[in-house]
């Protein structure tokens, strides 16, 4: 019979059990009855015989068990026997059952919360062909658009660059280009049969702009239709298709199926649908807030609405990836090929952008430029960079509460194991083996520890939830998703199994020990007190870890909060009460630059009139926010050192910005609504940059030039503002910063005088000059008398009394602002807080449990001492005195690790040293008092115990 | 999970030597098809008294080797007109014990050979 035959009559024989029974009662009924008869036939009495014959099978329950223990169905059985036997227990100490399933839930629920996490953010591959093989040129976590800087810098590429790579990829089986962030574009949808009304609800989604091959590069396969080909994107300008993603063709279009062959409306021009991707494809990049659409890189000035960067010079905005062969992906000297390979051409291309001219130096720097090769397996993600350590460590901090939730279980279970032991010594002495004991305990506990993963699952659940929500601060859509996948059940599971293991083996161990005669004899007192001492030298290490674990908990806790607080507290140069900042995008609503002065004019004027505005300001850039607007600029008798950072950040602002904003100027004048568009063109610049360029402090009166054509100048610095903190919060570097007066900028972009001869027929097309998009700012920003969340509603109303068709964006206090910079710390320190108070807390129980424990364990001795005329203060004295030790030799174990685990993670801290002693004392300090508070209750039970009583009981 | 045939038997066969309890059932079984009580006669017949097997081991190692796939076992009525479970040897069990038997030959040789250098 092979095993398939022995699976399948072990089941049978489980199904019927009764069959089984009868069969083997007949069959030792048979046995009995051929005994007797053969020992009749020997010459026996029959009474004899039958006698003789009962004593020669003697138990027949014990004969029936051993035949039933030989087969697997056996064991099986006597599994969900201990799995009845332990649910039963289990039920008969509710308040026990409870704390335990409680405790492991909360441990493992956190556990999984943060694996789901981890597991999208790093684990999950990329929904395409091999994505082994696919290689990003350079991290590609940035975005945005640069220029001045060597080729490949920040991972970003030009599209001619990213042009004769995909049409000669060398030893790649192909390079394909994206651009580097998706920008929001307004989309409308197709006007259906007889839908007339003109003001269908367009949305804002992010569209990516992708080169020909992007997809088939990926191969990546689509739902519907097709995506998009090399034909596509062959020529700028032409190529308006869009391939849907899976959420915005729901969303829009409620998952039409015709969709494919329609023609939708994207930045007021008409694109075609060609397809719609499959919900698990979100491109090579996952952001946050995930991509719409994708689109192709042809269509760039469509989609970014800026002049062409699809020309031979234009900036860098792309990333680039490649697909290396099997051979290069599977040898590292095919992978060193294709490194060599894309450095050559990225220093051929340099050299070539520089002309024959290039010093000997240059041409070194030139040789050593590199553009690393790295593995997109998983796709790339900018969570992954922003919120990688934080996970990371927020991992480490549950995998401590749930060791420290494991410890309180491990107590709990000893101490039953303790008072069970008469139960215990009763099943050895009746011929139980060990390992059915150490079974049957652990059935138990892997009961409790299974039932505390299943609700852990749904605490996860809900954990997730919120924490996506936290993280993706209210974005449409996030691919991230709360629902666990079978990778986090099967973590789940495994820690669950793992922690009953962990919490069980030890006590169940200890348990099946020490079945001695003793502890059956009616002197069960003393020999209980015998055998459990070493019980509860188990209870007092574990406690100690606990109490060691809590501390560096709420220590880590307490340093996060310290630096949100100093985050928080830092001086940012402007000030952030009262002040509304709301987005706006004048471009998507159709305005040409020509316009702009006159928009800014007149919402300046319809909001400064608003009850309860003190001023209004309208800028390219918020006073902080992540990304910047920057140039390298010229000031002209300044002659900066070789290869001094010229770089300032920009930003373009109305009259009154620096009152609205609350930026307090140090010398000379704000900008005023005096420099009109005919007046001589003014900047403020901030103190870094008045301090590096102007050393002996007579900036005023100079002036700047940008080198962007569009915002060129030169402009007279008329003042020099506060410095203010304008991008990361935590960044302390002192940036240099210039604000340009928005509406002294050009109204149109200056000819270039350049590329004569060679393409005169451009040359006659370019005599007409294009408008100059830098005219546009995208921010307005409200000082308010009172409460800013009160002007929100008449702000909206004043800004559509403009223009109905104005789209505002986003309009919230710049507090609120604040907070989404600081989302990571705000997280970690709500985070660590709430995981730190839980275990605490669950310390605190193991605590109390075991001190109660000791208290009703040793009621005899303490009624002896008591009866020998112990005062209550000294008894009372010798219970707290334990704990006190415990809590003594815990904090001189947890200091050191406390400081270890600090410094590991002193890089996500902000303006703090290794060591806090302020946050380490206040740690100290709650958790000697939760001992305290802990062990005084069962210390002061001790000290009520009568004598009389006491001695008379048990 | 199936268990195999055990070295060891459960306690309670000290009477028979250590490994050899399925080998003599087969043995006895060989002969031909017979229940339980049957074979603990047998064995204890031809042994001269020697071997003794109680139904503690035998019913659990006829159960083992039945689960295996090297003994059938059939209700039939026996010369005293009860019903009984009796036993027989399968092709599969007629293997198990030449080799089984091969095996202790061997090793029944090498012992005496160690006890008589």
């Amino acid at each position: 019979m092979s095993w398939i035959g022995n699976l399948i009559t072990g089941m049978k024989s489980l199904m019927q059990r009764d069959r089984v029974e009868r069969e083997l009662d007949e069959e030792l009924e048979s046995y009995v009855e051929a005994s007797i008869a053969d020992k009749q036939h020997a010459g026996m009495s029959a009474q004899q015989a039958r006698r003789a014959a009962l004593v020669e099978v003697g138990s027949r329950n014990s004969v029936k068990h051993q035949v039933w223990s030989s087969r697997w169905e056996g064991g099986f059985d006597g599994l969900l026997q201990d799995a009845r036997f332990g649910m039963r227990s289990l039920l008969k100490s509710p308040g026990f059952t409870a704390v335990a399933v409680l405790s492991i839930a909360l441990g493992i629920g956190g556990n999984t919360a943060i694996f789901t996490l981890i597991h999208q953010v790093f684990l999950l591959n990329l929904p395409v062909k091999d994505p082994g093989s696919l290689v990003t040129f350079d991290k590609s976590d940035g975005g945005g658009i640069l220029g001045g800087v060597d080729l490949g810098s920040y991972g970003m590429f030009p599209w001619s660059f990213a042009r004769k790579l995909q049409a000669d990829p060398g030893p790649f089986q192909g390079i394909a280009s994206y651009g580097s962030f998706a920008e929001k574009v307004s989309v409308l949808p197709p006007a259906g049969p007889g839908d007339n009304n003109p003001a269908r609800a367009a949305i804002l989604t992010p569209a990516a702009m992708v080169s020909g091959n992007y997809f088939s590069l990926l191969d990546a396969e689509p739902l519907l239709g097709r995506t998009i080909e090399p034909a596509d994107d062959a020529t700028p300008g032409s190529g308006a298709v869009v391939v849907l993603s899976h959420h915005l063709w729901q969303q829009m279009f409620s998952s039409d199926p015709g969709i494919v062959g329609k023609i939708i409306t994207v930045n007021r021009t008409p694109f075609q649908v060609i397809g719609v991707m499959p919900e698990q494809f979100q491109g090579i990049k996952l952001e946050t807030d995930s991509t719409g659409m994708w689109t192709t890189l042809s269509m760039q000035p469509v989609i970014l609405q800026q002049p062409s960067f699809l020309t031979l010079d234009g900036p860098y905005f792309l990333h680039m990836f490649g697909r290396l062969t099997p051979q290069a992906a599977a040898s590292k000297a095919g992978f060193a090929q294709a490194q060599e390979w894309l450095d050559t051409q990225v220093r051929m291309q340099t050299r070539a952008n520089e002309g024959s001219s290039i010093s000997a130096a240059r041409q070194q720097e030139i040789n050593r430029l590199t553009v690393p090769l790295i593995s997109a397996q998983h796709g790339i993600s900018s969570m992954r960079s922003r919120y990688g350590d934080s996970l990371g460590v927020l991992m480490a901090v549950v995998v401590l509460v749930l060791l420290i939730a494991c410890a309180n279980l491990a107590n709990f279970l000893l101490a039953r194991a303790t008072t069970r032991r008469r139960e215990t010594a009763t099943r050895l002495a009746l011929g139980s083996s060990r390992f059915r004991i150490v079974r049957q305990n652990l059935v138990e506990t892997m009961l409790l520890a299974l039932i505390g993963g299943g609700l852990g699952l749904v605490f996860a659940f809900a954990g997730t939830r919120s924490l996506i929500a936290f993280v993706t601060r209210g974005a449409n859509y996030t691919a991230l998703k709360s629902t666990p996948d079978t990778a986090v059940l099967l973590f789940t599971l495994a820690v669950s199994l793992l922690t009953g293991l962990l919490f069980g083996l030890a006590p169940a161990i200890y348990a099946s020990r020490g079945g001695s005669s003793t502890a059956l004899s009616s002197g069960a007192r003393t020999a209980q007190a015998d055998g459990g001492s070493s019980s509860r030298v188990w209870a007092r290490l574990l406690v100690t870890a606990q109490i060691m674990l809590s501390l560096v908990l709420l220590v880590e806790a307490g340093v996060f909060l310290r630096s949100l607080r100093n985050l928080q507290h830092q001086d940012y140069g402007f000030e952030r009460t009262h002040l509304l900042v709301a987005d706006f995008n004048a471009k998507l609503a159709g305005y040409h630059p020509s316009q702009t002065n006159a928009l800014h004019q007149q919402l300046i004027e319809r909001l400064s009139a608003l009850p309860g505005v003190q001023s209004v300001a309208i800028a390219a850039a918020r006073p902080i926010q992540y990304g910047h607007w920057s140039s390298t600029v010229t000031i002209p008798g300044y002659k900066p050192a070789p290869k001094e950072n010229m770089v300032s950040v920009l930003n373009r602002v109305s009259a009154r910005y620096f009152e609205t904003a609350g930026i307090q100027l140090v010398a000379g004048r704000s900008i005023t609504p005096e420099d009109s568009a005919t007046s001589p063109k003014v900047a403020v610049v901030n103190q870094t940059f008045a301090n590096h360029f102007f050393p002996q402090g007579d900036a005023v009166g100079h002036t700047v030039a940008v080198d962007i054509d569009t915002v060129k100048g030169p402009w007279t610095i008329v003042g020099v503002a506060r410095d203010t903190k304008s991008d990361d919060p935590h960044s302390t570097n002192p940036v240099r910063m210039t604000y340009l007066a928005l509406e002294q900028i050009e109204p149109l972009n200056p000819v270039e005088p350049k590329a004569k001869g060679s393409d005169a027929q451009a040359d006659t097309a370019k005599t007409q000059p294009e408008e100059n998009q830098d005219r546009f700012a995208t921010t307005i920003l409200v000082r308010t008398t009172g409460d800013p969340a009160n002007t929100i509603t008449d702000l909206r109303r004043a800004v559509a009394s403009v223009n109905p068709n104005l789209p505002l964006l986003g309009v919230e206090s710049i507090r609120d602002e604040m907070s989404a910079l600081l989302t990571n710390d705000e997280l970690m320190s709500t985070l660590t807080g709430i995981f730190s108070v839980l275990a605490l807390l669950l310390a605190a129980i193991g605590l109390y449990g075991v001190m109660s424990y000791n208290v009703v364990r040793r009621t005899n001795e303490i009624g002896i001492r008591f009866a020998l005329g112990a005062p209550a203060p000294v008894v009372l004295w010798m219970i707290l005195r334990e704990s006190l030790l415990l809590l003594g030799v815990g904090m001189v174990i947890g200091a050191p690790l406390t400081f270890a685990a600090t410094r590991a993670i002193r890089g996500q801290l902000f303006a703090l040293g290794n060591i806090d002693p302020g946050t380490f004392a206040a740690a100290v300090a709650v958790i000697a008092a939760m001992t305290l508070f802990a062990a005084w209750l069962p210390a002061r039970r001790a000290t009520r115990v009568d004598p009389m009583v006491a001695l008379r009981c048990d | 999970m199936p268990e195999k045939p055990d070295e060891q038997n459960p306690s309670g066969s000290r009477d028979v030597v250590q490994g050899t309890l399925e080998m003599l059932i087969l043995k006895t079984l060989a002969l031909e098809p017979m229940h339980g009580y049957g074979v603990t006669q047998r064995i204890e017949q031809i042994s001269d008294g020697v071997f003794r097997v109680n139904p503690g081991s035998l019913l659990p190692a006829l159960s083992r080797m039945e689960r295996a796939g090297e003994v059938k076992s059939e209700w039939q009525t026996t010369e005293n007109n009860r019903r009984a479970k009796y036993y027989q040897l399968t092709a599969k069990g007629r293997k198990a014990l030449i080799r089984e038997t091969e095996q202790w030959r061997r090793q029944i040789a090498a012992i005496s050979r160690i006890l008589e250098a």
